[in-house]
């Protein structure tokens, strides 16, 4: 047990490595934008009237504690991610970022984990069977499919749903909340509102996710079908589908669970577009809007820092979930053998 | 037959076939590559779509009858339906093919929206090679800061078009709601994307050999920091990064410049994926004793690396740089659909399609949605194509 | 005489490709008796491992048999007609059942997330009437009868936790553990040193001693047949081109290919000879020459005779038969008469 706690150590500093190097990427990339945060505030105020001088901005800078040199404003920015979660306030609204991201992320998340959980669950069975099935019917539709979700990006997709549902049924089908219920608290209504909502973005990054996730579940099954253990398995007798559960099926889930993390960056690269086009984001309810709208520095770095931050924790889980299933990585992480 | 007959006859066969054989044993690895993609019916299929997309971006202002940019529009058909010439109708047929003549008119009847009343008697007939608004073949301006740097070259001017009408304008798409002909814009819209995209695939290679090649030659510390740091930047999802930068893009910025900025930062998120790619490779590679004997016999790193490890794994990379295509593509119109990044003049389908979600578009003039289908044919071609390439660089692929 | 464990009788085999039907076995008849280790012998491409993995209906889907091909197993008094059955629960009987097969490659022939005793008590349920628990102990005492040490805690080990050698043994383990009447040996000592090699060898002996069942034993190694096989059969280009008993045609070959095989393993009192391999290279399966198959490498061709018609077994003397009209009829392509 030891050496599993060990191995799980491990795995967590290098996320953290890796979330530290992301957090110096993105905070470099935040300062080399052309105003800085005193600069922005005070020009956004003076869209609304008053004006502003060179002082005020010094002001403003020497408040905000940005004279301070790069690496120490580096350090207590992670210092305050890592330990207090805070990241500062907005630059623009001035109001804690934390608050005005809260909601919105864990829709967003659970939104992509949805679609992915969907994607998988349709793909892995469809692309077990069609590797085992010989009907040229069955194989030949999946793999239509397949390339229907490549072709036809998320955005273009959503943009067809739109199409004909306006065309149809003269309704556009966006938001992700009807009014009454886009800013109260949640209730079982809320939650009903929102999945006969939901669904639609869900159904949209689930439909690319599927057709990934089941190109890959099909080559894993062709490379692992063709291998000599099989035909071992095959020559001692075992057949059907206890031949096909335990040997090709269950030697391709290692490589699925290893390609989760980068599943969920193909999700949230996608979701972007297809929140704006559905117009999820005029109901506030979505991450990606504060991302594009505003020019805030400081939400976009803390918008970013937090879908990354996602990535990496789920590398983490699957790495784990990698050593317990398989044989292989167990027993050289416990040292055996 | 005669003995001697027989044995002419049978040494010209056996030299026909002799000479076969060394076709097919001494044919380089470029050749022995197409004849097995010419096999791949899919393949041979979206090769062809892609060459003649290719072939209409690169001739898009010839092709074109009209300007793509707000200088070119029709005032008198905005919103315009798509225009299909006909050959016949009830007034009898005719070689060259016509459009109709109409006449518009708005009011408050008609909730202030354009009617056009179609005049079947007034025929307008198509001509070849007409002469219309100027372009050049090669046109690029670059305003880059300090005047040393601008770049303006120009080439091989000329107004000939393909195809036009003698009175009026001809909207093979329709038109748009300023007035700009739908099928100019296409065809330049293509252009664009395949600019964009090679320019970001270009820099994504280039930087992608560079890190990878060095993290796969020297191996040890140096390949553990780069993976490292290349693992970060890939972990980061693109495009809200993207998003991101481009909001703090200045609107000052000129259309080409603008152009150029997309392309290089599409490049720089392209490059991790490739980069591990080669350094995979790199790392297998060098530990082969083909390596080791070159060494042996004298070869510089420099040397090694160019005559023996980069061909062996040329044809992988040329496949992943083909399959990597359609995802620029995809990027930069996304992008551009959300208004991040080209922006008129300069065309593409983002742009094209920025004004798609509005009800009036949806419920009206579905006409703006026809480039669509010339992007996901150019997306498919890419694929069948990569994929075909794939399966014939492969030594191993094939059927036992 | 009993009848043979194992009779295959006119098999050709094809397989469908891209660029058309690839003739891999042709017209290919011999016989195993129980208790017997017939060696099959040939280069690559021979056509081999096809033949064996016919025995067992192994071969990928694209497999074409010719209509008059026949391979009958005897076991238990009852004959089985292997190419009529069907489906794989057919075919149960026979794969892993009456016969067990072993590989070349040990390593890749265990899957590698499964323990190495998971799967052999997997075959034993498949096979007999043992519960999991039977099946547990006695797959402890097959692993320890192949001389693997530590059996119980081997049992729950991984394929990669074993050593080359010590994966074979349990590779025979399994396979023995369901009592096949016949083995086949797929190349077992390939991929081992020569000081494993033996012990495989004298492990597999011994098996067969005790347990009275069959060998099909395929190799390109004539050494290792003439210590182990009683019988052995060549096979060149998908045909059986000698077959005899080691001693026959080890010490008396006579189809010119063999010859050649023989003449090509150095020799330790000739050190300083220089190597004769047989000349030339073997033609590809699509490029399948006229008459004999052999003969673009013949040295005795006949000219004539030898690329226009296509020579039958003859008997030679009493059990050795071979296809070749040199042995037939001697070089000068006159009739002689043979015993």
């Amino acid at each position: 047990m030891l050496r599993f706690g060990q191995f799980v150590i491990t795995r967590f500093f290098l996320a953290i490595v890796t979330l530290l190097t992301v957090s110096f990427i993105v905070f470099t990339l935040m300062e080399m934008v052309p105003a800085n945060c005193a600069e922005r505030y005070l020009s956004y105020k003076s869209f609304q009237g008053g004006q502003i001088s060179q002082e005020d901005i010094a002001a403003e800078e020497r408040r905000l504690g940005l004279d301070k040199p790069y690496v120490i404003r580096w350090a207590s920015w992670v210092g305050n991610v890592f330990f207090r979660g805070d990241f500062g306030d907005s630059c623009i609204l001035r109001v804690s970022i934390n608050q005005l991201l809260g909601q919105k992320f864990l829709l967003s998340l659970g939104i992509c984990l949805t679609a992915l959980i969907l994607a998988y669950s349709i793909a892995i069975p469809a692309g077990i069977m069609s590797a085992s099935s010989s009907n040229p019917y069955l194989n030949n539709s999946i793999r239509f499919v397949s390339y229907m979700g490549l072709a036809m990006p998320n955005f273009l997709l959503a943009l067809m749903i739109m199409l004909v549902s306006t065309i149809l049924f003269g309704d556009s089908l966006t938001g992700l909340f009807s009014k009454e219920f886009r800013d109260a608290a949640w209730s079982w209504a809320r939650v009903r509102d929102f999945a006969s909502r939901a669904w639609l973005p869900i159904f949209i990054l689930g439909w690319s996710a599927t057709a990934f996730a089941l190109q890959t579940v099909r080559a894993l099954m062709a490379d692992e079908n063709g291998k000599l253990y099989v035909t071992a398995a095959k020559a001692r007798g075992v057949s059907g589908k206890q031949l096909l559960m335990r040997y090709p099926a269950r030697h391709a889930l290692a490589p699925i669970i290893n390609s989760l993390g980068f599943d969920l960056n193909r999700v949230f690269n996608e979701l972007p577009i297809v929140a704006l086009i559905l117009v999820l984001t005029e109901s506030g309810a979505l991450l990606i809007e504060a991302l594009a709208r505003s020019n805030d520095q400081q939400l976009a770095g803390a918008i970013i820092f937090m879908l990354t931050a996602s990535i990496v924790t789920m590398n983490f889980i699957t790495d784990i979930l990698l050593a317990l299933i398989d044989p292989r990585i167990w027993k050289s992480v416990m040292g055996g053998g | 037959m005669t003995d001697t007959a027989r044995t002419a006859l049978s040494d010209d066969a056996a030299l026909a076939e002799q000479k076969r054989k060394e076709a097919y044993f001494t044919a380089g690895q470029l050749q022995l590559i197409w004849a097995r993609f010419k096999r791949n019916r899919s393949a041979m299929v979206g090769g062809l779509v892609l060459m003649s997309l290719i072939g209409m971006g690169i001739f898009a202002p010839f092709l074109s009858p009209y300007d793509p940019t707000i200088a070119g529009r029709d005032k008198t058909y905005q919103n315009g339906a798509p225009q299909i010439p006909y050959f016949w109708d009830e007034n009898g047929f005719s070689f060259r093919p016509f459009i109709y003549s109409y006449s518009r008119a708005r009011s408050a009847a008609t909730n202030f929206r354009w009617v056009s009343t179609v005049d079947k008697d007034k025929r307008r007939y198509l001509q070849l090679f007409v002469t219309d608004w100027e372009y050049h073949m090669m046109d690029l301006h670059l305003d880059l800061p300090g005047d040393i740097f601008d770049i303006n070259v120009q080439l091989l001017k000329s107004t000939t078009h393909l195809f036009g009408v003698d009175e009026g304008q001809i909207h093979l798409f329709g038109t748009d709601s300023p007035g700009k002909d739908i099928f100019s814009r296409t065809l330049h819209a293509i252009y664009t994307s395949l600019a964009v995209g090679t320019i970001g695939v270009f820099i994504a290679f280039v930087l992608a050999l560079v890190i990878g090649g060095l993290s796969g030659y020297y191996g040890g510390w140096i390949d553990s920091v780069i993976q490292m740091v290349t693992d970060a930047v890939r972990t980061v999802p693109a495009i809200p990064l993207f998003m991101a930068l481009a909001a703090f893009v200045p609107d000052e910025w000129s259309a080409e410049l603008r152009f150029l900025f997309i392309s290089i930062i599409l490049g720089l998120i392209g490059w991790p994926t490739l980069a591990r790619r080669v350094r995979t490779h790199l790392l297998t590679e060098r530990s082969q004793d083909y390596v080791l004997a070159a060494q042996l016999c004298g070869a510089s790193p420099g040397h090694v690396i160019r005559k023996h490890l980069l061909p062996s794994f040329t044809s992988y990379i040329i496949v992943d740089l083909v399959i990597s295509f359609p995802y620029m593509v995809l990027s930069e119109t996304a992008l551009s659909f959300i208004g991040l990044g080209l922006k008129d003049p300069v065309n593409s389908l983002g742009v094209m399609l920025q004004n798609v979600t509005k009800a009036d578009v949806l419920l009206n003039y579905q006409w703006y949605f026809i480039p669509v289908i010339f992007f996901m044919a150019l997306v498919m071609a890419f694929v069948f194509v990569g994929d075909g390439l794939r399966d014939a660089a492969d030594p191993y692929g094939g059927h036992d | 005489m009993s009848s043979p464990l194992i009779k295959v009788e006119n098999l050709t085999l094809q397989f469908k490709t891209d660029e058309g039907l690839i003739t891999a076995v042709d017209n290919v008849s011999f016989e195993v008796a129980p208790g017997e280790i017939m060696g099959l012998v040939g280069e690559s491409g021979s056509g081999k491992s096809v033949t064996a993995k016919s025995l067992m209906k192994l071969n990928p889907g694209n497999a074409v048999y010719s209509p008059e091909s026949r391979i009958t197993l005897t076991t238990d008094g009852e004959d089985f007609d292997v190419l009529s059955l069907k489906t794989d629960r057919d075919l149960k009987v026979v794969r892993g059942g009456a016969i067990s097969m072993i590989f070349q490659e040990p390593m890749a022939s265990f899957a590698p997330a499964i323990t190495i005793g998971d799967q052999m008590v997997e075959q034993l349920l498949l096979h007999s009437n043992m519960n999991k628990m039977q099946a547990h102990d006695f797959s402890i005492e097959m692993l320890e009868r192949v001389g693997i040490s530590d059996a119980p805690t081997r049992f729950g080990q991984y394929a990669f936790e074993f050593s080359g050698g010590m994966r074979q043994r349990a590779m025979i383990a399994m396979a023995l553990s369901t009592k096949p009447k016949l083995l086949i040996a797929d190349e077992p000592t390939t991929a081992l040193d020569v000081t494993i090699q033996a012990q495989v060898i004298d492990l597999m002996k011994d098996l067969v001693n005790e347990f009275g069942m069959g060998i099909l034993f395929i190799t390109h190694d004539l050494g290792v047949i003439a210590q182990t096989a009683d019988n052995v059969s060549v096979m060149y280009l998908g045909k059986l081109i000698e077959t005899g008993s080691v001693r026959q045609v080890i010490r008396d070959p006579a189809h010119p290919y063999t010859q050649g095989l023989l003449n090509a393993i150095p020799k330790l009192e000739q050190l300083d000879v220089p190597l004769t391999p047989v000349p030339g290279d073997i033609p590809s399966p699509l490029d399948r020459p006229t008459g004999c198959v052999f003969h673009t490498r013949c040295s005795q061709m006949i000219v004539g005779r030898c690329d226009a018609d296509i020579p039958t077994p003859t008997t030679l003397s009493e059990g050795h038969v071979a296809s070749c009209f040199v042995a037939q009829y001697g070089p000068g392509g006159v009739a002689e008469a043979s015993a």
